[in-house]
């Protein structure tokens, strides 16, 4: 298998309060990792681990190792001499509310990323700009609107547009945090076949609470249980075959 | 108590009531057939009763994945209700198959029964063993119920090679017994299949078909 991230016992902290413990996982490159588990799991901090938004946090800590193999990177992301803001550009981020910038142009939603990055030239911005809205599924809708506000699409036309926004730059993984939860389920239906397309380009990594969800985009999905990985495993296996006990309770909704 | 359990139940009696009926209707066959008793017309309805629960079992499934989309331990229950069904109603379809034996070849008490008594018992048997494996999710019983389908293989093979062997005296006799152990032996496959299942809702294994 060909892993693009290699997590080794990885833990984290808010303030006192460990929330992560000794997670290790591998993480398959060109595919869908779905991280299910109950609420306080730790699975968003997880993904805000893979990184290195966490310790952003004030008195956020981690330990542990995640070696990223990238194109131009190949290491620990928790090297004291790797620079995090580096490290951010080769994985693009959706969180789960749509948060275009209102002041900006849907447009300039996208090309923000790219100028902030040093990028100048108009035309290979333009073409990087309409290329992601396109790959977001986004530009047959909005080619008439691409300098009204971001804010003025649909909740669901909103988080493609963060999605073109997340690979405009070109990352190698993008991590998604409950994308869909916000979302009616046509918008949501739409997300997931994009989904499912980008990751001919991207590997995804997305925690969801929606199992059905999981089921149906992932190709591997992880079961966290009070900062724990429990069952890393094929997504049919799991949801047909979990080995762990806690698994089964979970999917099956014998919890609790 | 899960809503999706309420559905679960429901299947799990609907199928209690196959195993029972298609239990009675193979072995009420294999007897009427050696006592050439007339109950073709019984029979006939069971095995239509089986047919109709089996479709009833289907549709409860059916629905049961779209309104809950179970997983894990559920979903395999429900896909092993579906088969083990099928299992029930072919039960009830190979009995009319020997019962129909009767009506076409007449009495035939005069044949020698040997094989067909020992290889009913035998099946009555695994029927038994299979359902008892299913309620109680028992994979020892499974487990034999597997090991006798292979003796009922033998009876029938060695009873086919014996025909060609042993020039026959009776066609009658040849003919009907070879058909009656040739559906004893798909019930006996079927019964293993049962078995089968049952392995696959505790363990989520699957054995290689034979």
């Amino acid at each position: 298998m060909d892993i693009i991230l290699s997590v080794r016992n990885l833990n984290a902290w808010y303030g006192e309060k460990q929330v992560l413990f000794d997670v290790s996982i591998d993480i398959p490159r060109y595919h869908i990792t779905a991280i299910i588990g109950p609420s306080g799991c730790g699975k968003t901090t997880f993904l805000r681990c893979l990184n290195r938004l966490h310790e952003l946090g004030q008195g956020n800590k981690v330990k542990g190792e995640v070696y990223f193999y990238g194109r131009n990177f190949k290491g620990n992301i928790y090297d004291p001499n790797v620079d995090p803001t580096e490290i951010r550009k080769h994985m693009g981020m959706v969180f789960q509310k749509p948060n275009p910038f209102p002041m900006l142009s849907v447009y300039d939603n996208v090309a923000i990323g790219l100028k902030i990055n040093g990028i100048k030239d108009k035309k290979k911005i333009n073409e990087i700009v309409m290329n992601s809205l396109k790959k977001a599924y986004l530009l047959d809708e909005v080619q008439d609107s691409l300098n009204k506000s971001g804010a003025s699409l649909s909740g669901g036309q909103q988080q493609r547009l963060c999605i073109a926004r997340a690979i405009a730059y070109n990352p190698e993984i993008l991590l998604m945090d409950e994308p869909t939860s916000a979302l009616d389920p046509i918008a949501t239906s739409k997300i997931e076949q994009l989904l499912v397309e980008l990751k001919k380009e991207f590997t995804i990594i997305i925690v969801t609470h929606n199992m059905q969800q999981a089921a149906r985009i992932s190709d591997y999905t992880a079961f966290m249980y009070l900062g724990k990985l429990i069952e890393f495993a094929p997504t049919e296996e799991l949801f047909e075959t979990p080995k762990h006990e806690l698994t089964e309770k979970y999917i099956t909704g014998k919890f609790g | 108590m899960r809503l999706i359990d309420e559905g679960l139940q429901r299947l799990n009696s609907k199928i209690i009531r196959m195993a029972n009926l298609s239990r009675e209707t193979v072995e009420l066959a294999v007897n009427a057939y050696l006592k050439n008793e007339k109950l073709t017309d019984k029979i006939f309805h069971n095995s239509e009763t089986l047919r109709i629960l089996q479709d009833e079992v289907s549709e409860l499934a059916v629905e049961l994945i779209a309104r809950y989309q179970p997983v894990a331990s559920d979903l395999r229950y429900i896909k092993s209700c579906m088969e083990i069904a099928y299992g029930f109603s072919r039960f009830g379809r190979y009995a009319y198959d020997i019962i129909q034996v009767l009506e076409v070849f007449g009495d035939s008490s005069s044949c020698d029964h040997t094989s067909i008594i020992k290889a009913s018992e035998i099946v009555h048997k695994m029927i038994d063993l299979s359902i008892e494996a299913f309620i109680n999710r028992d994979l020892e019983k499974s487990l034999l119920v597997e090991k006798m389908d292979d003796e009922v293989d033998n009876i029938y093979e060695s009873y086919i090679a014996n025909l060609v062997k042993e020039k026959y005296k009776d066609l009658k006799c040849a003919v009907s017994a070879t058909l009656i152990l040739r559906y004893l032996e798909r019930i006996a496959d079927h019964a293993s299949y049962i078995a089968e299942a049952v392995l696959y809702i505790v363990k989520g294994e699957r054995k290689p078909r034979k």
